[in-house]
């Protein structure tokens, strides 16, 4: 509503600045009319040229007219005129011709557009790396080595093998297939990409075992990387739930892929750890390719000049992640460098949060809502139901006879007029739905054709539009649970077509009008924690106009950035945090309360209610909404001599050493980093994450003051991730030592011995014992969040298994706690650094703004409702997945009666207690047991 | 307000385009900074800084009293760079709309945050439809969802 879609576009100027940008675009020539368009596919199936499938990866064909796949969004088709016949060779036009709608215009030309906006959010993404340049891979001339966004491909029931793995040399199934990690990334010899992609290790992981189910017995598969980088979120436990599934990980980088016998298959050469050549045939090498920055993101750059730093990634600084160079201009998504989807998401919506800061003013200026007609009373009228039969072009008509469920629906009860659409989802059917309406009163419509999850919204709207209240719709899907699965038995598929319509038609007869839950919104926000990243929430909130409470529960604002010194890019933390701190204090909307602690929450979305206890007073505050920042800490190690000797220190303690006793430190002839000390264990079974890049930057800062002292890193994985793989590159440069070790085989020992401090550890490579006379032993201790129990339990939310916040949807929703209004930043949602921190707190901005800026807003009506058989047995509360029901107990004619009542705003309408309850004494609208039992009558052809 | 290049200014007026800079950096050209090497700054303004530089009143009226330099027209037009000025829209208030260019998964989350939030979006994508890079993936990790 709010968005206008230009496709096949791009930005040829932009002028003006910050606040006022007139952007010139140019819009390419679709050759097909988008509002004639039915997407039926006649075209496609007309055109006579095939070219290579560019969202296939070149593996599949399509037509030169076409989608690019089948849920394009717009479903509209598109004349490639680089391909085309009629462009290229002056004659054909056969999908003019064959157009049933008439939608092809081969005048179509191209436009120049100008809009003027009030900033810019750049998120041009990535682009695969072509590995054609390594040719000791043999991409491209070995038919069975693919790149992993091909397999990606060709395992996808979407793509050209419909799901069926098979191998592009002879088209039989493979068994054995390897993945090369770090193509194109980590490598500064064949290409400039120094940098870590980091996501490909999780990716192959996960390619692994799906291709697990894809092929029959399991076949094997093996991963050969150099580092294995699961420093995510979860990511740990996949990698363990992949070593459960005999995924082989192999720590090797293979220098060439040979074909294998009789060009099948290949042949691969790499040389263990131990110094050992091997020599492997696999069925098939999937090439983990990095990301890179496109030439489209280059060009963008140019054209905004903004800057790009040495990878060609867009610039950005640490306490601004989603600003560009330029004033106005933001950075989103992989632009600024390889992200994993959850973060070029939270990316994304931080961008939107800083893009919608200097505009705060102009909100609502340009918008538009959407009216609708006064509601027909429906009350005590007769049902006169409309039913409408798709035939979705040919998707539901090549398979379902729909004349003849036309004809069959007439004779249902309280049908009063039934057609058949070609299209029931395109504009002109809609209008027409809503003459149908008017003209034969209808008030129930039943709408046979796809699936309520993708269309249910666009049908209620045209009952809206036609004066009827949404939740009269009901649908009935003859495509997916039936025309497409039962494409060999038309005549059985049109009896259940049939069936369908009836079950529906005696659900419709029984629907009521539901009106949507109204909550009125409190323009105000709430944030928990003042680290990094509950500071720049407040202040974000407070820009965007929003008054906002900043909840403390020490005496100062600052959290752990109060003992960092330098941020992983270099800058400052000290005057960047000190002027954070200032701002948020010095803020009209921002009041702190500091030695506080929450005491109550009360309410539902939009309209929240706390108690918080400060300095000893108790105060009433009322929010829309609420971001938690409560951070994390570091733990205190509980081995390698650490509280024994004082040479042992955490990361934290050395940056202070390094601070306070520069001098001392310069001195030191040796010193020592382990890493994961905590973490990766059966105690937290995760990834500390920053501890690596922290571990590098102090090894490079111990060399540069200090070039002769020995410095040693004993690691397990080195996980410096994207662009901070510079850092781990630069220490090896100074001379840093690096030493793998194993828990399980060869975990360091420290000891003391005659006063001097020793660590022992078997370097894997040598094979031998080394000891290590050392002055100090850092150990990069792991990161927990902090405990918060009391707080989530008031809030009704929960961790997951290490005690950080649990996301509503781990890819999607990457800030939005499972409770509706409820957002989280920093590292009580993982281990991050402070430009993860503050673009998370940004996004939480975005996505909490989404709420307050709204007078109001409307919950789904499809909600629990408790009945007068209720009688208090309270089976339903435990089965409640959202705490939505609880007990009450009120006296009435002197007797205490119990009954269960329902917070509509927490109910999902899932049904659950509607299931269990023995007696009908909780219900969900819209799916009544009545209504239920109505349909499952009508499945079996009994009389109501 | 107009938009000026300081390499095209000093071209016309006959100095280094640094020297044009070096006025903006000083103050002595009320010039604002704008996007790529360009700055915005008021019609009158130019006019009366030229009109001070002694530059012929012709000249001064060819670059001030220019229009935009953009036309959609029919046909095949070629997009013709501005070489000079070009208007750009200025009031006090900034304008409540946002371009976000690329339709890939990043951009989709940032269009609709700020379409929720009061903004008007124009979301822009150069192929034919928006999905980016994620559609093509099969499934997502951890929990093997469908990526569409």
């Amino acid at each position: 509503m709010n968005i206008e879609l230009l496709t096949l576009s791009e930005i040829v100027d932009v002028a003006g600045q910050a606040g006022n940008f007139t952007v010139t675009v140019k819009k390419n020539p679709r050759y097909i009319d988008m509002d004639k368009c039915i997407a039926c596919g006649i075209c496609a199936q007309r055109c006579p040229k095939k070219v290579d499938d560019e969202f296939n990866m070149g593996i599949a064909k399509r037509k030169a007219a076409y989608i690019p796949y089948g849920q394009t969004v717009p479903l509209k088709y598109v004349i490639d005129p680089v391909n085309c016949l009629y462009f290229t060779k002056g004659k054909c036009r056969a999908c003019e011709k064959f157009c049933p709608t008439g939608a092809v215009n081969f005048e179509d030309k191209e436009e120049i557009l100008d809009f003027s906006v009030g900033s810019l959010i750049l998120s041009p993404g990535f682009k695969p790396y072509d590995p054609s340049g390594l040719d000791f891979y043999g991409y491209g001339k070995i038919p069975d080595v693919v790149t992993s966004m091909e397999y990606e491909r060709m395992l996808s029931a979407g793509g050209p093998f419909q799901g069926h793995l098979e191998k592009r040399s002879d088209g039989r199934a493979p068994k054995s297939i390897a993945w090369i990690q770090c193509v194109g990334s980590r490598n500064t010899n064949q290409c400039e990409n120094g940098y870590c992609s980091s996501v490909c290790c999780m990716y192959a992981m996960k390619q692994a075992l799906i291709t697990e189910t894809h092929i029959a017995g399991g076949g094997e598969q093996t991963i050969f990387m150099m580092d294995l980088r699961a420093h995510g979120k979860e990511f740990e436990r996949y990698h363990q739930y992949a070593l459960e599934h005999n995924v082989r990980f192999v720590r090797a980088r293979p220098h060439t892929i040979d074909p294998g016998p009789g060009n099948s298959g290949v042949s691969m050469r790499y040389v263990t750890e131990d110094g050992r050549t091997m020599k492997e045939d696999f069925d098939m090498a999937v090439l983990s390719v990095g990301m890179e920055a496109s030439d489209d993101a280059r060009r963008l750059a140019e054209k905004t000049g903004i800057s790009l730093n040495h990878y060609q990634f867009a610039q950005t600084s640490s306490f601004k992640p989603a600003a560009s160079t330029r004033e106005g201009i933001f950075i989103g998504g992989a632009f600024g460098g390889p992200l994993n989807i959850p973060t070029a998401v939270a990316q994304a919506s931080s961008a939107a949060a800083e893009a919608a800061r200097g505009l705060a003013s102009s909100k609502n200026s340009l918008t538009r809502e959407k009216k609708y007609p006064a509601e027909t009373n429906i009350a005590g009228k007769e049902p006169r139901i409309g039913v409408f039969v798709c035939s979705c072009g040919v998707n539901i008509s090549s398979t379902v006879d729909v004349e003849a469920v036309v004809e069959y629906t007439k004779s249902l009860p309280n049908v009063v007029f039934v057609e058949n659409n070609m299209f029931s989802c395109s504009t002109d059917t809609q209008q027409m739905m809503a003459k149908a309406v008017a003209e034969n009163e209808l008030n129930r419509i039943v709408v046979a054709a796809c699936s309520p999850r993708t269309h249910e919204p666009l049908f209620q709207d045209t009952l809206k539009e036609a004066g009827l209240n949404g939740y009269l719709l009901e649908m009935a899907n003859i495509r997916n649970h039936n025309a497409w699965v039962h494409q060999k038995e038309p005549e059985k598929a049109t009896q259940k077509a049939m069936d369908q319509v009836r079950m529906a038609v005696a659900k419709a007869r029984m629907v009521q009008p539901l009106d949507k839950l109204q909550v009125d919104v409190i323009q105000k926000a709430l944030v928990v924690g003042g680290g990094p990243a509950g500071l720049s929430a407040a202040l974000g909130l407070a820009d965007q106009g929003y008054e906002t409470v900043l909840v403390e529960k020490t005496g100062q604002l600052g959290g752990n950035a109060l003992n960092i010194r330098k941020t992983a890019k270099g800058e400052d933390v000290g005057p960047a945090l000190r002027e954070m701190i200032r701002n948020v204090e010095a803020n009209q909307r921002i009041r702190v309360l500091k030695n506080a602690r929450l005491t109550s929450v009360n309410g539902i979305v939009g309209s929240f209610s706390s108690d918080v206890e400060a300095e000893g007073k108790t105060e009433h505050i009322e929010y829309g909404a609420a971001i938690l920042a409560t951070g994390g800490r570091e733990t205190v190690p509980e081995q390698y001599l650490y509280g024994t000797d004082s040479r042992v220190m955490t990361h934290l303690e050395f940056d202070r050493e390094l601070a306070d006793h520069a001098g001392r430190v310069k001195q030191a002839n040796t010193a020592v980093f382990i890493q994961c000390v905590g973490s990766r264990n059966e105690k937290r079974n995760y990834c500390s994450r920053i501890c690596c890049t922290h571990t590098a930057k102090s090894a490079i800062e111990l060399k540069e003051q200090n070039p002769d002292m020995n410095v040693y890193v004993l690691y397990r994985d080195i996980r410096t991730y994207g662009a901070k793989e510079d850092f781990y590159t630069k220490a090896r440069k100074l001379g840093v030592k690096f030493i793998r070790y194993d828990p399980k085989d060869n975990d360091p020992e420290v000891y003391q011995e005659d006063a001097g401090l020793k660590v022992r550890v078997t370097d894997p490579i040598l094979g031998l014992p080394v000891v290590i006379d050392t002055d100090y032993l850092v150990l990069a201790a792991a990161i927990e969040a902090n405990e918060v129990s009391d707080l989530l339990s008031l809030f009704r939310c929960d961790t997951n298994q290490d005690g950080f916040l649990n996301e509503a949807h781990p890819k999607l929703r990457p800030v939005d706690l499972a409770v509706d209004g409820l957002f989280m930043a920093g590292m009580a949602a993982y281990p991050k650094m402070i430009e993860g921190s503050v673009s998370q707190a940004r996004a939480a901005v975005s996505r909490a703004g989404v709420i307050l800026s709204r007078n109001r807003m409307y919950l789904d009506a499809v909600k629990s409702y408790v009945t007068e058989q209720c009688d208090g047995c309270a089976v339903c509360l435990d089965v409640c997945p959202y705490d939505a029901i609880s007990l009450t107990e009120e006296t009435i004619d002197g007797r205490s009666v119990k009954k269960v009542s329902t917070e509509a705003a927490l109910c999902k309408g899932c049904g659950l207690c509607e299931a269990t309850c023995p007696k009908q004494g909780i219900q969900v609208h819209s799916f009544t047991n009545n209504q239920l039992r109505a349909q499952v009558r009508a499945a079996l052809d009994l009389p109501n | 307000m107009i938009e000026i290049r300081p390499s095209r200014l000093a071209s016309l007026l006959g100095v280094h385009r640094n020297t044009v800079r070096n006025w903006i950096r000083s103050g002595k050209l009320a010039a604002k900074p704008g996007v790529g090497k360009r700055y915005v700054i008021s019609r009158s303004e130019l006019a009366e800084f030229l009109r001070a530089r002694q530059v012929s009143a012709g000249v001064i009226q060819e670059l001030t009293d220019r229009q935009p330099g953009v036309s959609a027209g029919a046909g095949k037009t070629r997009y013709q760079k501005p070489d000079i000025d070009r208007e750009v829209p200025m009031s006090d208030k900034p304008v409540g709309s946002v371009m976000v260019v690329g339709g890939g998964i990043a951009g989709i989350q940032s269009a609709l945050d700020l379409a929720e939030s009061g903004y008007f979006v124009y979301l822009l994508e150069k192929s034919p439809g928006i999905g980016g890079n994620m559609a093509r993936l099969d499934k997502t990790f951890p929990t093997n969802d469908c990526a569409m």
